[in-house]
């Protein structure tokens, strides 16, 4: 999974590259929470400094950018985003003692061999050196509150999100990694919100650009 | 008693043994096929529906001019455009089915099973079934090749599967012409799609990557997720047969709009506040760098009008032709005992039986010996008849040699035989007279002996049904198509083709509106089996066999390009006008040619010249 990659967006495109008020489609919303995203204003958000709450954990992988993915340690995977440079930490060992809420959240990951397992335990580096016989599994919580949609969709500090990295590789050679991701919150939710997202590798790090939220 | 018992024992073994057909589709060795895997990866099995964002964002409800996230050629962003929704009231599109990987967007139930060998329990299949159109897709995972190029395509296409780990990849061919988005926006025959399944729980995530050489500037990808239904829902079918939506509509109206006058194209842009450049989509709008593309809007929104109007360079097919160029002569089953010979020039249709073998044109000759040696193959018996759809030499060029190679055993004892010597002695060639007429003028060796002008000719040949129709004033004035009824096989000539813009020779007759008279001719005689897929078939002049919907997909396009060419000329223009205006932009890339003996601009002259002094036969049936 290491290495550069870019947000191919072919799915659910206008919520991605043009999110607006109110256009929250098939979210499973309940009344709180549309009530919420109906009165999103972003400025708002700007001038209280909470610019960053549409990039948090739930979102900001769906945000048309690219990531950086390396391993911060043998235990623990580093994605930065250039899309309101944020960075995520997927660990593999013992979560962070006294960790505040932030909008990224706490992330335990694990290898998820499935059928393709046969047996084993298998931790941080090198658990997936069968190729793309598994997935990555990261179960993130501890959230501060944030938008789980880039148009203000609210998340709570209840929320859970689980997401799943897959990697393919097409016989041209050019190599996908799969994102599927389902968001509890029994706040705002009344069901959970399942979506699949995916990025394409890139050679080096071209077109990185490290932005932040507020556009600077 | 006992014998009851014996019977019910016989009936139950015979059960087994059809069940066993059905359930082994890759066991055949006619298939060449091996055995498929023993330890399948993950467990698809099971009933399904989309997520919501899937049905919401990629289906049938999308916009009109809603093509972000597409990276599209200007080719297909035309074709769009001019794609009104009407067009759905058009006869052949009401029950269209569901290309790959649009299958999966539809908002409906799907259940996916697999299929093991009963005696190996090795992997033979998995099946996935869409309620919408009833889509039935079977992916072979017992290492089958997929079929030649010259196959028929079929809305589900043709799919062979792998895993890698717990992914299921599945490669799609043969599909025909589809829906990227139900908005217009086309997939073409000439696509490969490869998708990969993984599951996770109660989910299985799809990312499908289209590569459509012919509308795409680079490979498509999307994914979309599927969550399992606890009970499998009790709603399977999709009855749909078409019927008159518009009484009194004429045939040869095909709903279109002219280049630049969508009077919606715009609206999705306005309504939803995006940029119009945005809206249109291309492969910019896939990527974060779209941004950078509509930062200075003034620029963008001219760049979006450009858009809208053809322009660039004359583009040539990019579809690969599936004629074979191996010098060698290919034969494939249609239907019943129907068979195309493929690789010598035109297409060569063989219907052989106890009598005989009725032969459909000759192909170019040059592999005349070949072509005959892979008749006597199928028929031991002589080859009796040929009829020849047209004069063209591609057509006809293995008459002489075909025609001595065979015999007529009707004329040979019969009183012709007292009048002509050597009578029944070769086979007879039968074609529409213009065709014998043509071919005496132009010196072509062989010509048909056996003629008829304007009436059906039809014979009761090897048990079946065999009725040739002249077509007048098709791609010539000698034209016409051969119907084997039981085999419900309909020999097309020129008149279709899946390669190129019909040849229309307006120096020996021919003319666009005859050409269309043509194709709905044959579009009367057709009936699918379901959803527009399978039934009667079609052996093109050039090409692969296919159904009714490629015929009225052609048909479409000619509609369309005459409904361009015929406002040119309705508002003045000259020839020269008339080829700038680019009246095949959208389909150029399908069927266009710069070079060879046929081009774009040849044949859009005979579209300008047959429109303004039309031959008064045309419409003669």
């Amino acid at each position: 999974m290491t290495g550069y990659w870019v947000s191919v967006v072919g799915e659910d495109w206008r919520w991605r590259a043009f999110p607006t008020r109110g256009d929250y489609g098939a979210v499973p919303l309940n009344q709180v929470a549309r009530q919420i995203a109906d009165t999103w204003d972003p400025a708002k958000d700007a001038a209280a400094g909470e610019a960053c709450k549409a990039f948090a954990a739930p979102s900001v992988m769906r945000i048309p950018g690219r990531l950086h993915i390396t391993w911060q340690d043998d235990q623990t995977l580093k994605i930065e985003t250039d899309s309101g440079k944020q960075t995520r930490l997927f660990y593999f060992g013992n979560l962070p003692e006294n960790k505040v809420e932030d909008l990224q959240g706490s992330s335990k990951a694990e290898w998820d061999l499935g059928n393709a397992g046969a047996g084993g335990l298998f931790f941080g580096r090198g658990g997936a050196a069968a190729g793309p016989s598994g997935s990555l599994k990261v179960v993130t919580n501890r959230m501060k509150p944030g938008y789980a949609t880039r148009n203000g969709v609210p998340f709570s500090n209840n929320a859970t999100l689980t997401e799943y990295y897959d990697l393919v590789k097409e016989k041209s050679g050019v190599e996908y990694l799969i994102l599927t991701t389902t968001l509890d919150d029994p706040t705002y939710m009344s069901q959970p919100m399942w979506t699949a997202t995916h990025f394409k590798k890139q050679g080096d790090a071209t077109n990185f650009t490290p932005v932040s939220c507020d556009g600077k | 008693m006992k014998t009851i018992y014996l019977l019910v024992g016989a009936l139950l073994v015979a059960g087994a043994t059809i069940g066993a057909q059905v359930q082994t589709p890759g066991a055949s060795p006619e298939n060449g096929a091996g055995l498929g895997p023993m330890v399948a990866g993950t467990d698809l099995s099971g009933s399904w529906r989309p997520q919501q964002l899937v049905t919401e964002s990629q289906t049938a409800a999308g916009d009109l001019a809603d093509f972000g996230g597409i990276p599209l050629n200007d080719a297909a962003r035309m074709y769009a455009l001019s794609w009104p929704a009407s067009r759905q009231t058009v006869k052949q599109h009401q029950c269209m089915g569901y290309v790959t990987p649009y299958f999966w967007y539809a908002p409906a139930n799907y259940r996916i099973w697999e299929e093991r060998d009963p005696f190996t329990q090795r992997l033979v299949s998995w099946r996935f079934y869409g309620q919408i159109a009833q889509g039935d897709r079977t992916v072979y995972m017992d290492g089958r090749p997929h079929p030649p190029a010259y196959a028929p395509h079929t809305f589900a296409g043709f799919s062979t599967g792998e895993y890698q780990g717990n992914t299921l990849t599945v490669t799609t061919t043969h599909l025909k012409r589809g829906w990227i988005k139900a908005n217009g926006v086309p997939q073409s025959d000439a696509t490969t799609v490869v998708e990969h399944f993984v599951r996770h729980g109660d989910n299985i995530t799809v990312l499908a990557v289209i590569d459509d050489p012919v509308y795409l500037t680079e490979p498509l990808s999307k994914a979309s997720m599927l969550v399992r239904m606890a009970k499998d829902p009790d709603a399977w079918l999709y009855p749909c047969d078409d019927s008159e939506q518009i009484f009194g509509r004429k045939s040869d109206v095909v709903p279109n709009h002219l280049f630049g006058q969508n009077p919606y194209a715009r609206e999705y842009a306005d309504r939803r506040k995006l940029p119009l450049l945005a809206a249109l989509g291309g492969v910019e709008t896939m990527y974060p760098e779209l941004a950078n593309a509509i930062r200075d809007t003034t620029a963008a929104e001219n760049l979006a009008k450009a858009r809208m109007m053809p322009s660039g360079p004359p583009a040539v097919s990019r579809a690969p032709d599936p004629t074979p160029k191996d010098g060698e002569i290919h034969t494939m089953r249609v239907s019943g005992e129907v068979y195309l010979l493929a690789g010598d020039g035109a297409n060569i249709a063989v219907q052989v039986g106890p009598q005989g073998a009725f032969v459909v044109d000759t192909g170019s000759g040059k592999l005349a010996d070949k072509v005959i040696a892979a008749i006597a193959k199928l028929s031991a018996k002589p080859i009796q008849f040929i009829l020849n759809t047209t004069f063209r030499p591609d057509h006809t060029g293995g008459n002489a040699k075909l025609q001595m190679a065979g015999a007529d055993p009707s004329v040979t004892g019969s009183f012709f035989s007292m009048q002509f010597q050597g009578a029944g002695l070769a086979a007879t060639i039968i074609s529409q007279l213009n065709t014998q007429s043509r071919m005496v003028e132009q010196k072509l060796p062989a010509p048909p002996s056996d003629t008829f002008a304007e009436d059906r000719r039809r014979k009761y040949y090897n048990g079946e049904a065999v009725e040739a129709f002249p077509m007048p004033n098709a791609t010539t004035d000698g034209d016409s198509i051969v119907h084997f009824r039981r085999a419900d096989v309909i020999v097309a000539g020129d008149i279709f083709t899946t390669t190129e813009y019909p040849h229309i020779d307006t120096k020996n007759g021919g003319s666009l509106q005859g050409e269309i008279n043509a194709l709905n001719f044959i579009l009367d005689r057709t009936v699918y089996i379901h959803d527009e897929d399978g039934g009667t078939m079609i052996i093109p002049g050039h090409g692969r066999v296919t159904d009714e919907w490629e015929v009225a997909e052609y048909r479409d396009m000619l509609v369309i390009i005459r409904d361009r060419v015929q406002a040119m000329i309705k508002a003045g223009a000259t020839l020269q006008q008339t080829l700038a205006s680019r009246p095949t932009f959208d389909y150029d890339v399908r069927y266009g040619a710069t070079s060879g003996p046929w081009t774009t601009n040849m044949f859009v002259e005979a579209v300008y010249t047959s429109l303004k002094n039309p031959p008064k036969t045309e419409n003669a049936r």
